[in-house]
């Protein structure tokens, strides 16, 4: 991935099942996790929500110590020197994403896994989710793939079968 | 699914050998894992084509071959795992479902003096008999057994479907009756059951699933349980049903379903589907040393909270432990593992060094 470019993570609902295993590999790797969480919405329908890693961050403008930061592809994440553990930053996420941690007394939240990207790696919930419904690429690839798989369902293909 | 998440390459020559026996989601994980910390890991699998009930029971619809084979060709290309497939492992003998498609059987015993470690992440390859008159019919099934069979045949590996296929009944409310009855409409099944022993809020699928497949054509019926077979020229014909009541909750929080006298029914049927549950398949059939000691009745293997066999150079992880669950617990098991594996294995470098 070139540096400078922004990174989107987006979740195909219609495809998850619901394997829970996006986060139990987020656990897995990082001790204070996971940040990517699935929750019951009733019926026994399962599905995972993490950070959205917004363009124009609310947390980021909340935090009043700049413990909240966006990392080069656009990863927003959590300087612990920095954090307080205020919490001002749940406040302002419409998602409720970021988590005070008891162990570290700091907000913890997704960082699309840095360290394995700093390994040239892909984070460990896009690379493990069985259905590819996790896809992380440039926001222009990803609108693309999303909308193809749209299409996949509304124009029939059922001559190549 | 990248298997080898954690790294991109093998780090340094191989330092131990590593034998994984079941290549599901907990086998491959647990490979991945291992890779990445350098050890040299031999898969061996009972099935032809690695992913166990990814590749073998999980409808393709809900996870796509290409996702699992990626994974499995990255381990074998850049991390040089050889898979031993079609090969079953096993100390004694017993028959699992899916066993016919081995061509060779090694001794687990034999096996495990080969490797440093062994995980035996072997899931759940037997399924519940309805245990009524006539389940021993040839065309009363496990959802197992017919999934299994769907999947052979889109993967080239047999030629025809089982069963007549017009009239399907599916027994049982979780995720493979749910899977067995989808199959059944998609492949041009013209009536297709459903039936639970228990309301549609305690199915263990979930009401969402239930009412998706009600959608799709499916016929939902609650609150009955099959007390006989129809069976003729020894075919099934039909189902015999007796209606249930919920009673008070039993072992498992759940209110026990109680049969109401005089309520039978009959479904037609050609084909009849137990969903009713998976058994644990350890590759352990007989004494086995002492390793029989670490089977449990219910076939599940108890390891320590290492997830080791005490005392032993044998690890266990996923479905066989814990019995059937999601795929996710599995990945989490053999990863798990692994990393007790790796600990259990540096461990005896380091004691190894002389003083």
């Amino acid at each position: 991935m070139e540096a400078g470019s922004s990174l989107l993570r987006a979740i195909d609902y219609s495809k998850c099942i619901g394997c829970e295993t996006c986060e139990v590999v987020c656990g897995f790797i990082h001790e204070l996790g996971p940040f990517i969480k699935l929750y019951e919405l009733g019926g026994g329908v399962k599905k995972p929500i993490s950070c959205f890693h917004c363009s124009k961050a609310p947390c980021i403008e909340a935090c009043p110590t700049g413990a909240m930061r966006k990392d080069q592809y656009g990863a927003v994440y959590v300087e612990p020197s920095k954090c307080i553990g205020c919490m001002a930053c749940l406040y302002a996420c419409p998602f409720g994403i970021p988590e005070l941690s008891e162990v570290t007394k700091t907000s913890t939240k997704c960082d699309l896994c840095r360290d394995l990207r700093r390994e040239g790696l892909t984070p460990a919930c896009v690379a493990m989710c069985p259905t590819r419904a996790i896809i992380l690429g440039p926001p222009r690839a990803i609108g693309d793939e999303v909308k193809r798989r749209a299409l996949t369902k509304i124009v029939y293909l059922g001559e190549l079968k | 699914m990248k298997f080898a998440f954690l790294c991109r390459e093998r780090p340094g020559a191989a330092k131990q050998r590593v034998a994984v026996i079941g290549s599901g989601p907990a086998g491959l994980s647990a490979t991945g894992y291992l890779v990445c910390r350098g050890y040299e890991v031999d898969v061996y699998d009972k099935l032809p084509i690695p992913g166990g009930m990814m590749t073998f029971a999980i409808p393709k619809y809900r996870i796509p071959l290409d996702s699992i084979m990626e994974g499995v060709d990255e381990l074998k290309s850049k991390f040089s795992v050889q898979f031993n497939l079609a090969t079953k492992v096993i100390c004694g003998e017993r028959h699992d479902e899916g066993d016919e498609l081995a061509t060779n059987t090694v001794d687990l015993l034999k096996l495990v003096e080969g490797y440093d470690a062994v995980l035996i992440s072997t899931g759940t390859w037997r399924s519940r008999r309805l245990g009524v008159p006539g389940d021993d019919a040839k065309n009363v099934m496990s959802a197992l057994e017919f999934l299994l069979n769907l999947h052979m045949v889109d993967l080239g590996l047999r030629k025809s479907h089982i069963g007549s296929f017009k009239k399907v009944v599916v027994v049982g409310g979780g995720l493979s009756a749910i899977d067995a009855a989808e199959e059944s409409v998609l492949r041009g099944a013209q009536e297709v059951y459903l039936v639970y022993r228990r309301t549609i809020k305690e199915a263990p699928a979930g009401e969402y699933e239930v009412r998706r497949l009600m959608r799709m054509g499916v016929n939902w019926i609650e609150l009955a349980a099959p007390k006989s077979i129809v069976v003729e020229n020894g075919s099934a014909r039909g189902i015999v049903f007796q209606r249930m009541k919920l009673g008070e909750p039993d072992e498992t929080g759940r209110p026990r379903p109680v049969p109401i006298p005089g309520s039978e029914f009959t479904i037609e049927a050609d084909t009849v589907i137990a969903a009713i549950g998976e058994i644990p398949t350890p590759p352990i059939a007989s004494e086995c040393g002492d390793l029989a000691k670490y089977v449990g009745k219910d076939g599940r293997i108890s390891v320590d909270k290492n997830y080791r066999i005490s005392g032993r150079n044998i690890f266990a992880a996923g479905d066989v432990v814990t019995g059937p669950s999601k795929i996710g617990n599995a990945v989490g098991q053999g990863l798990r593992a692994a990393k007790e594996i790796d600990k259990f294995l540096s461990a005896r470098i380091l004691a190894a060094v002389p003083r």
